[in-house]
């Protein structure tokens, strides 16, 4: 009977979730970064991209609450959220979110491999560079040691601990592999669109460079007598 | 049937002759045959301008102009509005096309002098066209409402606020009386409109006055025969059609594989009126003048430096009285003109870094060249220059 | 670029006629050809841009659930479905005998509701699920106006649907009279009856195929 089940669920919708790094980054961002980032611009919808599932996606979305307006009693509303909602943030408002994390406001992962200076690069060493604080090392209140940060500490409690996430595919769940694939959905979602953008791309490029050689083969030979 | 049409043809020329004067100003226009790659750029101009427009108006379906939606408006375009990825990245990637090829076009014009007589007003609507490029850019980059966007449009309004006699009046009109916020917003928005398509205008009075003295060419001698002159079409058309095509390389490279190559990434955070980013810079094409603006430890000093740096460029024509037009044949004009273009490459790289040390200086040097050239240069330089060609200005040459 | 051949007429730049290249060849054309389409393939972003967001509601199912058990008999409710007005009544026994007059259906112009402007289930004499509850879409099908409604009073047991833009009528299962210019019927939106005082309106239980896209006219 387990083994049955444990069958059925590599045929369902799940295992094809999480077999691309991407997928897995978001696993990762759903398990773990997502209790306490944002997500403000990213819909539900987009994570199609990704190769999920419509399903896949409404059962996520229906997990999340989104304000509805008032309800007959002029009470705030809440309904399950739809895919073409905006994944958000898991505080209702901005001042919630930094009392629930010392005063700081956990950056908002729509842009954040843009944004942070060293890019994708500097948030996975980051992620990695935890560790045990050396004795005699000073911590100012709410942060915590860290080997990347120019003065060894972090507001950011360390938030990837190794088998933390069971991968769908089979990948094991070290920091490094997860750090990895957090960074892989990181860069998805700060440059959406970027596989499309590229095959466009050399479309264009190839239909661009077919008409130069042709109008420069025209041009030469409406300019040939010219130059005689 | 034939007859029919040639009937409306000539019905229709009768009474608006607009065949007749396309096939007269656009195919058989005698244009020099002797222009280089260099005379391409108007035509990569007018193009970018034109991309410009046509992804503005598609944008502007999808933007909401006020500072709560701003931003996400934008960030919806380009994550779920139908290729709206693609239709900001051509609006955003065309503004830097337009500004590359409007520098190298002005550059063309002061190398080959294309700024004298009789083609003072061609330079002169040129330059109006490039301040108005320039007012149509910085409000665009408001539009965002990202970090950069708030912070530019602070420090500039705070600049506007310094101008004597006008500034104070200048800057309410702008923004109603507020601070930098929905009303100021939406006037930028209309603004950023209003001056893009008036742009269009000014291009057709731009090309109008070309059409009167005709192009100039590298000799900056004006053809007097026939043998040195080709129609338009097809010598002019092919030959910019090529051009373009490489143009366009570029501009698709910029749009599909380097697209936040010359943009800044902090304007992807949202305006935040408590926080200031780090290393605030502008826009590369703005980094010349911004590097003027810092370059001077004065307000002021500064602001007139940096607009007086474009508006010098007004009285080229007359500050410049030799009767030798293209560089090519001026031997001491012409080193010190290259030296300008790289002062002027030079303020560009020291308005993208931190005003301090070695850059600092490099634009304190580049600016006082600057000047030095316009000033100095260009007016005395002619009359110790004697041309080692035989050139002779062709005055009142058709 | 190169367009049509263009000999220059009276050529002032008195180029001689055999330095004009030939223009009208295989190379032009296709040059041209090929710029035309490129042409053709940079519009495309700019109108798939129009399309706006919608690709990314995938999959949302658009119902609306309606509780009517505060709604009194002789009466409607208004809730919005997609964006529609959609009047709800609880009719009462003189409305519903109003709907069964056999002169009536002389003055209708689709008495038997053959015109497709409602899911299976409701193509009967009272145009609904069940006979006491009434579910239309309050758009008139002349020139989509929203009809009011003539609730039954003393002179009128069986009230009505009145448009205030070009008198258009319609009784109360909102089928059209011939007199006036609504040329269909009021459409009826898919409904499930979930209990007694609640519907869903959006998917239907007898037609479950049913897309509101298809109806003749909304």
């Amino acid at each position: 009977m387990k083994y049955l089940f444990v069958a059925l669920l590599a045929l369902s919708p799940l295992q094809a979730m999480a077999s691309t790094p991407e997928q897995r980054g978001f696993q990762v961002f759903r398990q773990v970064c997502s209790s306490c980032h944002s997500l403000n611009y990213v819909a539900y919808s987009d994570l199609s991209e990704l190769g999920l599932s419509v399903s896949a996606i409404k059962d996520y979305a229906a997990q999340h609450q989104v304000a509805d307006g008032l309800d007959d009693d002029g009470d705030l509303k809440t309904r399950p959220a739809h895919p073409s909602d905006k994944i958000g943030s898991p505080y209702p408002s901005e001042n919630l979110a930094r009392m629930a994390n010392h005063g700081g406001l956990p950056p908002d992962f729509s842009r954040l491999a843009l944004t942070q200076k060293g890019g994708t690069a500097r948030i996975i060493q980051i992620l990695e560079s935890y560790a045990s604080a050396p004795e005699g090392a000073v911590l100012p209140q709410g942060s915590y040691y860290n080997l990347a940060m120019k003065h060894r500490h972090i507001a950011m409690p360390q938030p990837l601990h190794a088998g933390q996430v069971k991968y769908s595919d089979g990948t094991s769940a070290t920091i490094s592999q997860m750090a990895q694939d957090v960074g892989t959905f990181l860069e998805w979602t700060a440059r959406p669109h970027l596989q499309t953008r590229h095959r466009i791309g050399i479309y264009t490029l190839i239909y661009l460079i077919v008409m130069s050689m042709l109008v420069f083969v025209l041009k030469n030979r409406i300019w040939k007598k010219v130059k005689e | 049937m034939t007859d029919k049409s040639q009937d409306l043809s000539r019905w229709v020329e009768k009474r608006l002759p607009i065949v007749s004067s396309f096939r007269r100003e656009y195919v058989d226009f005698a244009m020099p045959k002797n222009l280089n790659y260099l005379w391409n750029f108007g035509a990569f101009a007018t193009v970018s301008l034109g991309m410009l427009l046509l992804s503005g108006i598609f944008l502007a379906l999808n933007y909401t102009p006020t500072v709560s939606d701003a931003f996400s408006s934008i960030e919806t375009i380009d994550r779920q509005v139908a290729s709206g990825w693609l239709v900001r990245s051509i609006h955003m990637g065309g503004v830097s096309m337009l500004f590359a090829a409007l520098y190298v076009h002005v550059a063309r014009g002061l190398y080959y002098g294309s700024y004298k007589a009789p083609r003072e007003l061609i330079w002169l609507t040129g330059l109006g066209l490039l301040l108005m490029v320039m007012i149509t850019a910085f409000a665009g980059y408001i539009l965002p409402w990202g970090q950069m966007s708030y912070w530019g449009a602070t420090v500039v309004v705070n600049a506007l606020n310094t101008v004597p006699l006008i500034g104070k009046a200048l800057t309410s009109w702008l923004m109603g009386g507020e601070g930098l916020g929905n009303v100021a917003l939406h006037r930028i928005y209309v603004l950023h409109f209003l001056t893009a398509f008036s742009i269009i205008g000014v291009v057709a009075l731009h090309i109008a006055t070309l059409h009167v003295a005709g192009s100039n060419n590298p000799t900056g001698i004006d053809p007097e025969y026939s043998d040195e002159t080709v129609p338009f079409h097809p010598y002019y058309t092919s030959k910019d059609g090529l051009g373009l095509c490489l143009f366009l390389i570029v501009y698709a490279v910029v749009v599909f594989f380097a697209p936040d190559f010359l943009t800044l990434a902090e304007n992807y955070v949202q305006a935040n009126p408590l926080v200031t980013p780090q290393d605030i810079t502008p826009e590369w094409y703005f980094a010349p003048f911004y590097a003027i603006l810092r370059a001077v430890p004065s307000k002021l000093g500064g602001l007139i430096l940096a607009t007086g740096s474009i508006g010098v460029l007004f009285a080229v024509p007359w500050l410049d009285k030799s009767p030798v037009r293209s560089a090519r044949y001026r031997p001491l004009l012409r080193p010190a003109l290259l030296l300008l273009f790289f002062s002027f490459v030079a303020l560009g790289f020291a308005g993208m870094h931190p005003p301090a040390g070695g850059w600092l200086w490099l634009s304190r040097v580049a600016v006082c060249y600057w000047y030095l050239y316009f000033l100095v240069l260009l007016p005395f330089q002619s009359r110790r220059e004697t041309s080692p060609s035989p050139t002779v200005q062709h005055e009142g040459s058709e | 670029m190169t367009q049509d051949d263009a000999p220059p007429s009276s050529s002032q730049q008195g180029l001689e006629e055999e330095n004009h290249p030939r223009r009208r060849d295989v190379l032009a054309t296709v040059t041209l050809g090929m710029g035309c389409a490129g042409a053709c393939a940079l519009a495309y972003p700019f109108l798939n841009s129009l399309n706006g967001t919608q690709s990314s509601r995938i999959g949302e199912d658009d119902t609306v659930e309606v509780d009517c058990s505060k709604l009194a008999p002789g009466q409607q409710l208004v809730v919005t479905w997609r964006g529609w007005p959609v009047f709800v009544q609880r009719r009462t026994p003189e409305m519903l005998a109003s709907l069964r007059v056999p002169e009536l259906a002389h003055r209708l112009r689709d008495p038997e509701s053959k015109m497709h402007q409602q899911p299976q289930d409701a193509i009967n004499w009272h145009r609904s699920v069940v006979p006491e509850i009434g579910v239309l879409i309050g758009i008139c099908t002349h020139l989509g106006c929203v009809p009011s409604f003539d609730a039954p009073s003393s002179g009128d047991r069986s009230g009505k649907y009145a448009c205030p833009c070009h008198g258009s009528q319609f009784d109360i299962a909102g089928r059209a009279y011939k007199d006036a210019p609504a040329p269909y019927n009021l459409p009826v939106p898919p409904v499930t009856i979930i209990s007694d005082q609640h519907l869903l309106i959006g998917k239907s239980k007898g037609d479950p195929d049913f897309d509101i896209a298809t109806i003749q006219q909304i």
